[in-house]
């Protein structure tokens, strides 16, 4: 299986066996995201991955101090120990209804693909190699990241590749959508919040909501709209009431460590020059935080994931950028985010994927394995 | 009569007593048993996809505990008949099982054709509208009947005991039961009150049982059920299972109505089959309604006393005071 053409070869015919197990895969999918986990919270969907683990008769299964669950699948020489991770929270809170429906095209529900089908992977991925009768040769670490998404910053994925007690060849992420993306970089970000308290229209104060208004056309002055994202922005409580307090919540990417750290010093300034004028409260607070950096675009990972791709008749999406690739990037380990599927209305309560591309997905993930078990990142 | 609370400690169980479902498998096919699940449906096409494959992939696949999956339906106009055969269920049409036999609309005809065209020696029913469906839904009702032979049928209720270790909560069912069905009960078949929720739709029967069972087609078929199966082989042929949490659509105000009217006409026809009507027993004061305690289920009485007066007309005091006289 090491030359790419065997390789290409087998990994093209996987997605029809793989469709003869899509009930083992969908119930898997639809257990996990039938369970709310949002970041800080992931604990039922852990103990939920750790039973699989342990049905499927994994080793070492276990949870660390941060909540992650991860398992061993031992490879026949275990050389080398590959990691394939995707974090078990979503963006929505428990309160919100989880239930899923499932048709034959398509499955619909909050976080199905951000990341109850990422998630889902992990859970699946060793009884699928056990179907298809694929025996690595490295170790397979498989785990659950717990505290990704806003404040969880990467905690999960983080502290476990600080703290593994076995030194990783190459770490894959998975992420539910979308399927064709080959993320081996991360560009330097932030998300930070920016929130306002006023006195909400006494004593002369204006609205909270109307001093945001003046950060944000200050940060649109200084940002560039690729580097900035308005991501969402709430306050105040009625119609006739003057806000008393706003909050913004923004994403700012930058090429390197410097110019962030340069960009996040002038935002400190725009955001101290606001509140001295209007005389309100204004804070900035930096909420997560990821470094530049990540593989060349030539790494034989990329170039075999790429490859693997096209052998499946998807066509690699164009950007390359993932915070979590970061995290693998600041241990010196070789690592990508992939996707499994097409999906649409992310982060949205009809959140969506399409059941056919799984199979490709699924494909293009035992395929990059093969091909980090061959020897690519060594 | 049984003692109830024995009842309650012996034939309610948790299905979480069930994790094991390699040993039940086991012990299935040591007894050399097949089972079947029913699911009835009418226009389901947003549930019944899950509930396939999580029963498939879960009582199939990875446990084979479940010998057959079938959706038999009573007419759906949506996408329900397509999506239940994309996921692998044998598919049927109520119309043509036993056409000869005429068609009926409603559930329990569905239920009653299932005893027809299904193989198994244990049906087990599950309705097709719950929204967090769970194998736990199927294998939490069949492993009783497993484990102990002399129980032939065993129906579902929903709560959540292992969630509170202390304290007391009320148990019950909905509304038709709690203002319809538990005071029937109560007045005619106080043992049956012992049923938490005895509406519920998931049930799993052995057919030695169900084959002897008249079937009402429509909302009485649960309630006739309980009756038939208690008055034919009593409390002890019954048992039951906590299911933890059923979320499901609800049903108006009106629907309820009609559930009402449905289960009234079984339970009328039920009590002048046994001559109970003709010769009506002097009516219990006690009502039963059911509580957990740390984790074990109780009953709990009401003595609900409805004297009646006569018409005040009648009332000696009453006709000197208005100088009515004879």
């Amino acid at each position: 299986m090491q030359s790419n053409p065997g390789l290409h070869k087998f990994v093209s015919r996987l997605p029809s066996a793989l469709e003869g197990h899509r009930e083992i895969i969908l119930a898997n999918l639809v257990m996990i995201g039938e369970i709310p986990a949002p970041t800080f919270h992931e604990q039922a969907r852990i103990d939920f991955l750790q039973q699989r683990f342990t049905e499927s008769g994994l080793h070492n299964v276990g949870s660390d101090e941060v909540g992650n669950a991860a398992a061993v699948l031992p490879g026949t020489e275990g050389h080398r120990n590959i990691l394939v991770s995707a974090h078990a929270d979503t963006p929505f809170s428990a309160a919100t209804e989880h239930t899923l429906s499932l048709y034959p095209e398509r499955v619909i529900g909050p976080g199905i693909a951000d990341n109850s089908l990422g998630l889902s992977m992990i859970a699946t991925l060793p009884m699928l190699l056990e179907f298809l009768d694929i025996r690595l040769r490295s170790n397979l670490i498989l785990m659950g990241a717990s505290r990704s998404l806003g404040r969880g910053d990467l905690a999960g994925l983080r502290f476990f590749l600080a703290n593994s007690s076995v030194p990783i060849t190459a770490g894959l992420s998975i992420e539910g959508v979308q399927l064709g993306r080959l993320d081996y970089a991360s560009q330097a970000s932030v998300d930070a919040e920016i929130t306002c308290r006023t006195g909400g229209g006494e004593g002369g104060q204006s609205s909270a909501v109307l001093v945001l208004n003046h950060v944000i056309q200050r940060l649109c002055e200084l940002v560039r709209t690729q580097d900035l994202v308005l991501g969402s922005i709430e306050g105040g409580t009625a119609f006739k009431t003057p806000a008393r307090s706003a909050a913004l919540r923004i994403e700012l990417q930058q090429d390197s460590n410097e110019k962030l750290s340069a960009l996040i010093t002038d935002i400190d300034a725009i955001v101290e020059d606001v509140a001295a004028h209007s005389g309100a409260q204004v804070r900035f607070e930096v909420i997560a935080r990821s470094n530049a950096g990540g593989l060349d675009p030539q790494h034989p990972l990329v170039e075999q994931a790429r490859s693997i791709l096209t052998s499946l008749g998807v066509e690699p999406i164009q950007g390359c950028y993932s915070t979590a690739a970061s995290c693998f990037n600041d241990q010196g380990i070789p690592g990508l985010v992939i996707g499994v599927t097409k999906g649409h209305h992310l982060n949205q309560p009809d959140e969506e994927i399409e059941i056919e591309p799984v199979f490709r997905g699924i494909a293009q993930l035992i395929g990059v394995l093969m091909a980090i078990d061959g020897g690519c990142c060594d | 009569m049984t003692d109830i609370d024995s009842w309650l400690r012996s034939n309610t169980f948790h299905h979480s007593q069930f994790w094991d479902l390699k040993r039940l498998v086991e012990e299935k096919e040591k007894q050399g048993l097949i089972l079947s699940l029913c699911i009835p449906t009418l226009n389901e096409e947003k549930t019944i996809g899950k509930e396939l494959v999580l029963f498939k992939s879960e009582l199939v696949d990875r446990y084979p505990l479940l010998d057959e999956i079938a959706v038999i339906d009573s007419g759906s106009t949506d996408r329900t008949l397509e999506v239940a055969a994309a996921f692998g269920a044998d598919v049927y049409r109520s119309t043509d099982i036993l056409p000869d036999m005429g068609s009926r609309r409603g559930k329990g005809e569905n239920l009653w054709k299932a005893i027809y065209q299904l193989r198994g020696d244990i049906i087990v029913y599950v309705d097709a509208d719950i929204k967090n469906i769970h194998p736990r839904f199927a294998y939490g009702l069949i492993a009783p009947l497993i484990y102990r032979p002399e129980i032939k049928y065993v129906k579902a209720f929903y709560d959540r005991p292992l969630a509170t270790s202390k304290g007391t909560r009320p148990l019950g069912g909905g509304r038709v039961t709690e203002i319809l069905v538990r005071p029937l009960f109560s007045l005619f078949f106080p043992e049956l009150t012992a049923l938490v929720q005895p509406l519920s739709g998931e049930y799993a029967v052995r057919r030695e049982l169900l084959e002897r069972l008249p079937f009402p087609i429509g909302y009485g078929v649960e309630t006739s059920h309980l009756i038939d199966t208690y008055s034919e082989w009593g409390l002890e042929a019954i048992a039951q299972t906590d299911l933890d949490s059923r979320v499901h659509r609800n049903q108006p105000t009106r629907d309820l109505g009609k559930m009402a009217f449905g289960i009234l006409h079984a339970f009328f026809t039920r009590l002048h089959k046994h001559d109970i009507l003709s010769s009506l027993p002097e009516l219990t004061s006690m009502l039963r309604q059911f509580q957990t305690r740390d984790n074990e289920y109780q009953q709990v009485l009401f003595e609900i006393r409805e004297e009646e007066r006569r018409p005040m007309i009648e009332v000696p005091a009453y006709r000197e005071k208005r100088g009515i006289v004879d």
